[in-house]
């Protein structure tokens, strides 16, 4: 027995036992219920399942209304760790009906593990049929996910529109990017890309209540925080769809590029860049395998060679050189220069083919003397008006840049390249500061350090049909629900170069394919054609054949540059591509049947692209 | 003693404790309500559903409550030992032929429904407890009384841990807090509940720290008792000297049999009958408790990479090294316990409200009807909700332990006292696991849990307790 007073003290200790036993609950109590916010947010969690809804992307059109790319329905296949079944399920079945790879699955599910309450995707690129079947057999912490994928009716402007894929680990931590989500899909490249915000649309979001199996009970709050996917914006392109075609068409099987620009307006009316591929490619579940195959071709079909590569100009230059001497006032019209066979400097010799010499200005564009120009650029460079030849060549060079070349023209093409043209620093390194407008003649004829792209050789085009101007080139027309395109786009752009100064080149070119010249395989009955053809050598094989030209010489529709690596002369092989497209826009026919067949079957060989 | 009937059925009946107990009854069976209310249902009153089920049990529950109540005090005195026989050889029966459910092997079936004997053994084991103490020669810190008291708490808990249902076999260690209500010695009870905690952590340590910790714990707690420090200190480290001898000459005549460790435990095991001669000179029985305490320990402390691996089912194990922190797989082991603290941490202050509990309602607490019914108070009834039950749970603690001290029979008080002790160990574990506090075992909390035999049985259990507090209010002592 115990004495009550030893008794009644135990016994209070006891009691105190009991209260700190209760006291530590009640802490812990409040610290899970009102401290700990954590707990609400995982019971949300648990409950609420958030259904991303994709939004349709936005459709692109050529300018005339026809699709260029459409959207066709899929579904992805997501699972959800946390809701798969203990037990496990039958993954025969589910590899049966999805045709996927044992070891995908295994990824996949791997993947789910680490983050369970993150849903994860299985597979992309499932059919309205077999989203049916996987809804019949009910798998639970399985769902399917509605989204479109692109489609592409005509099947053209595969690096001219571009590829739409899953957002990538380093796209994602671009702040350009910031909304994006793993398995988002984003423009990757071309028109998708530089209109990925217009043409994305944006995610909705049904929030569903389920049970612990993932069993849906029902919308939360009667959809209340449900928000619709808004579908993508469509775009207008100005891309004329025919056009683009027939240029695709001609281009086949050559390395290079064609650009027509409307130089009213300076809208695109086609760009292709060879070799291309079907968009469709790049769609849907072949989309890794067919990626990879054209990022092993040697030939880098998903290269948009018509905005980024950079080309010599060869012979198109010289119009340039024209442009900068008469507006320099080095040059007149008339002025004439002899030509033996070429131009001579020390004991050298820029050699020139047969023609009639001497030469005026407009008779040397036509028949695309070397020798004229050569002297037309010494008397730019070593214009006494300047110090010295540095400065003399530095204001060629503002010329130059003002033409469009050695930049960006800004359009909206992403990757779009600036080429170059060097500086009198440049030839100050090289040469130690000791050279002179001989040390750099072969700029004169598009040759040397200078590199183009076929965008900035059409942009010429058009500032030669506008006599003087360009508008940036641009490849959209209309977005909807815009009342306008970037306000750059409708802004001329003056070259610093006289309307007057035109006439001459402007006139040079006409002859040269309406009278006599280079160029006269280019001529359209009625439609006043003015070209100027390249012939532009390079260290990888053949001459790489260009043609630049616009049509007609009053109020010109179209101005089209066409760049055939390793195609030989000018008149071989742009000058044909180019000439067919012209009255393909124009007319809409096609009379010279013989030189379609030509052109189709020229074979080049490209060594530098051999396997 | 006259009959009852005459008295008057509820004369001398503490009815606070009979408010409390329906409050916590009817709280119950609204949160079962909500646990297994299912919206797509046909009908609320369908016998199929759990809580209609309760709802009869309740009834029928009450009206024991009336028989017990009606029963002599003297029929508690006179059947405590064949009830407590009865009790093992049930529980023997159960371990042999019984039926398993969630891995215990401790379930009897009657037709249709389930019953967990052990639920009605600490009835009869505190019955029989109180009834042992209430001897008049009974001395708890006599060897001899306190092995007897051991003996009756100890048979249940071999055999329910026998059964594997560690939760019970934890529980009717509650009745240490009896024990030391009687005057057990404060320096047997705290190195019990240190060894306990080691147990609980030993998978943390290796065998040698645990060893020294028992060691030390047993040597200074019978220090404290006998206060003989110096020879104490002295055995100490006579130990450890001779352990380090021993190592060193094994390295010598046999290298790689035997390291320190075995050297310690074989010395200190050598060294347990020099103690018992020194006990047994000194008259210090409490040496020996000391000595079986270290022995039944060692029997398990070392040996608990065994009892790990062995009498602990895998989800155990899991549970308790989820609990310790050593594995942490939320999907997998925590699941429970992350789903429960989920739902009691989403219930705010206020609560979501009678039959909003998302979590509950959805299926994502297991168990949520039965041991996990405490989420559902935790998640509908929030923070209030739940200090208001605990509150009640608390005030009939302290109540019960009121009446233990009012009764003028250590049988009386030792029981009240019994009653007070399990329910506090169902509570602080019920409640604790939900909450993340203490490894998941599954054990009801009282009154609330859906199933009709602990309902029973804890019904039961407090009338009992009730009915002898009233027989002492009836007859006041002067």
């Amino acid at each position: 027995m115990i004495d009550s007073r030893e008794g009644y003290a135990r016994m209070r200790t006891l009691q105190v036992v009991v209260l700190l036993i209760f006291g530590v609950i009640i802490l812990r109590l409040a610290y899970i219920q009102l401290f700990d916010s954590r707990y609400e947010e995982l019971a949300r969690g648990n409950t609420l399942r958030q259904v991303v809804q994709y939004p349709p992307r936005g459709e692109i059109f050529d300018r005339n209304g026809e699709y260029l790319a459409q959207n066709r329905p899929c579904y992805d296949l997501m699972v959800l760790y946390r809701e798969l079944p203990q037990a496990g399920f039958d993954t025969v079945r589910l590899l049966d009906m999805l045709g996927i790879s044992r070891t995908k699955l295994d990824r996949a599910l791997r993947n789910a593990r680490s983050n369970p309450r993150i849903p994860q995707i299985v597979t992309n690129f499932l059919s309205s049929e077999t989203k049916l079947r996987l809804d019949e057999s009910n798998l639970p912490g399985f769902y399917t996910v509605y989204r479109t994928i692109r489609r592409y009716p005509r099947k053209i402007g595969g690096n001219l529109l571009g590829d739409v894929g899953e957002i990538n680990d380093a796209q994602l931590k671009l702040s350009r990017y910031a909304g994006y989500r793993t398995g988002d899909y984003i423009g990757q490249s071309g028109v998708e890309r530089s209109y990925e915000e217009v043409l994305r649309g944006k995610k909705g979001v049904k929030i569903i209540e389920r049970d612990a199996h993932g069993v849906v009970k029902g919308s939360y709050m009667d959809g209340m925080f449900d928000s619709l996917p808004e579908p993508g914006k469509y775009i207008v392109t100005t891309i004329d769809a025919r056009l683009q075609t027939f240029a695709e068409e001609l281009m086949r099987g050559k390395v290079g590029a064609a650009v027509a620009i409307e130089p009213a307006t300076g809208e695109i009316l086609m760009m292709v860049s060879s070799p291309t591929f079907d968009p469709d490619d790049m769609v849907g579940r072949d989309r890794g395998n067919n990626y990879m195959k054209m990022l092993y071709n040697k030939r880098r079909p998903m290269f948009n060679r018509a905005v980024s590569a950079k080309y010599p100009p060869g012979s198109t230059f010289k119009l340039v050189q024209g442009l900068i001497g008469l507006q320099e006032g080095v040059l007149s019209p008339s002025t004439a220069y002899s030509c033996h066979g070429g131009f001579r400097y020390g004991r050298r010799i820029m050699k020139c083919h047969e023609h009639a010499s001497p030469l005026d200005l407009r008779d040397a564009v036509a028949n695309s003397c070397n020798a004229y120009f050569c002297h037309v650029l010494r008397s730019i460079v070593e214009n006494p008006k300047y110090e010295d030849v540095e400065h003399g060549f530095d204001v060629w060079k503002s010329y130059v840049n003002r033409l469009g070349f050695g930049r960006k023209l800004g359009s909206d093409f992403l990757d779009e390249g600036a080429g170059y043209v060097p500086g009198s620093e440049f030839y100050d390194d090289a040469y130690h500061g000791s050279w002179n407008a001989l040390t750099v003649i072969s700029l004169s004829i598009g040759q040397g350090e200078l590199g183009c792209t076929p965008l900035q050789m059409a942009n010429l085009a058009a500032i030669l049909a506008n006599r003087g101007y360009y508008y940036i080139p641009h490849i959209v027309k209309r977005i909807e629900g815009a009342d306008s395109i970037d306000r750059r786009f409708y802004e001329r752009q003056y070259t610093g170069i006289d309307t007057r100064h035109f006439e001459p080149i402007v006139e040079g070119m006409w002859r040269g394919v309406n009278v006599a010249g280079t160029s006269t395989m280019a001529r359209l009955d009625g439609w006043d054609v003015c070209g100027k053809t390249g012939t532009a050598q390079n260290p990888h094989g053949r001459d790489h054949s260009t043609f630049l030209s616009f049509a007609p010489k009053d109020n010109p529709r179209i101005a089209i540059s066409v760049y055939v690596e390793n195609g030989g002369f000018g008149a071989t092989i742009a000058l044909p591509i180019a000439s067919l497209l012209e009255e393909y826009y124009l007319t809409d026919t096609i009379t010279r049947p013989w030189l379609l067949d030509r052109v189709k079957q020229m074979q080049i060989h490209y060594p530098a692209y051999a396997k | 003693m006259q009959s009852r009937i005459k008295e008057g059925l509820f004369q001398g009946v503490d009815f606070l404790t009979v408010l409390y107990y329906l409050l916590l009854v009817a709280a119950g069976c609204i949160c079962i309500t909500a646990a297994s209310y299912d919206e797509e249902s046909a009908s609320f009153f369908a016998f199929s559903h759990f809580y209609i089920k309760q709802y009869l049990w309740v009834g029928a529950v009450l009206i024991v409550a009336l028989i017990v109540l009606l029963l002599d005090v003297r029929f508690y005195h006179m059947w405590a030992y064949p009830l407590y026989i009865a009790g093992i050889a049930v529980m023997v029966g159960v371990l042999i032929a019984g039926k398993e459910v969630n891995g215990a092997k401790s379930w009897i079936e009657l037709g249709s429904f389930r019953i967990q004997p052990v639920e009605f053994v600490k009835i009869a084991t505190a019955l029989a407890l109180a009834r042992v103490m209430s001897n008049y020669s009974f001395s708890i810190n006599r060897a001899g009384d306190l092995l007897r008291v051991g003996f009756i708490i100890g048979l249940p808990m071999l055999l329910t841990i026998l059964q594997n249902d560690t939760g019970s076999g934890v529980v009717l260690g509650a009745f240490l807090f009896v024990l030391y209500r009687e005057g057990l010695n404060k320096w047997l009870c705290i190195p019990i509940l240190l060894i306990a905690a080691l147990f609980i952590v030993s998978f943390l340590l290796t065998p040698m720290t645990l060893l020294i910790l028992l060691i030390l714990i047993c040597t200074l707690s019978e220090a404290m008792m006998n206060g003989k420090w110096r020879s104490r200190i002295i055995y100490l480290a006579a130990l450890a000297l001779a352990s380090t001898l021993l190592c060193a000459l094994m390295a010598l005549i046999a290298p790689n049999t035997m390291n320190i460790y075995r050297c310690l435990l074989v010395v200190t095991l050598l060294s347990l009958p020099l103690i018992a001669i020194y006990a047994y000179r000194t008259r210090l029985m409490n040496i020996f408790l000391m000595i079986l305490l270290f022995v039944g320990s060692m029997a398990f402390v070392p040996a608990t990479d065994y009892i790990f691996q062995s009498v602990l089912k895998e989800h155990q194990q899991k549970r308790i090294l989820s609990f310790l922190g050593i594995v942490n797989d939320p999907r997998d082991i925590d699941y429970n316990v992350n789903q429960s603290k989920i739902a009691i941490g989403s219930g705010g202050f206020s609560g979501k409200g009678f039959l909003q509990g998302t979590q509950i309602k959805y299926n994502f607490v297991p168990e949520k009807h039965t041991d996990f019914i405490f989420c559902t108070v935790g998640e509908e009834w929030g923070f209030i909700g739940a200090v208001f039950v605990l509150g009640i749970m608390c005030l009939l603690l302290l109540r019960l332990m009121k009446m233990g001290e009012r009764q003028e029979e250590p049988f009386g008080r030792v029981y009240c006292y019994s009653v007070a002790a399990i329910l506090l160990f169902h509570i602080l574990v019920n409640v604790g696991m939900t909450v993340g506090l203490v490894p998941v075992m599954g054990i009801p909390l009282p009154f609330m849990s859906y199933g009709g035999s602990s309902l029973l049985a804890f019904t039961i259990l407090l009338f009992i307790a009730i009915r002898l507090d009233a027989s002492t209010r009836q007859f006041p002592s002067n």
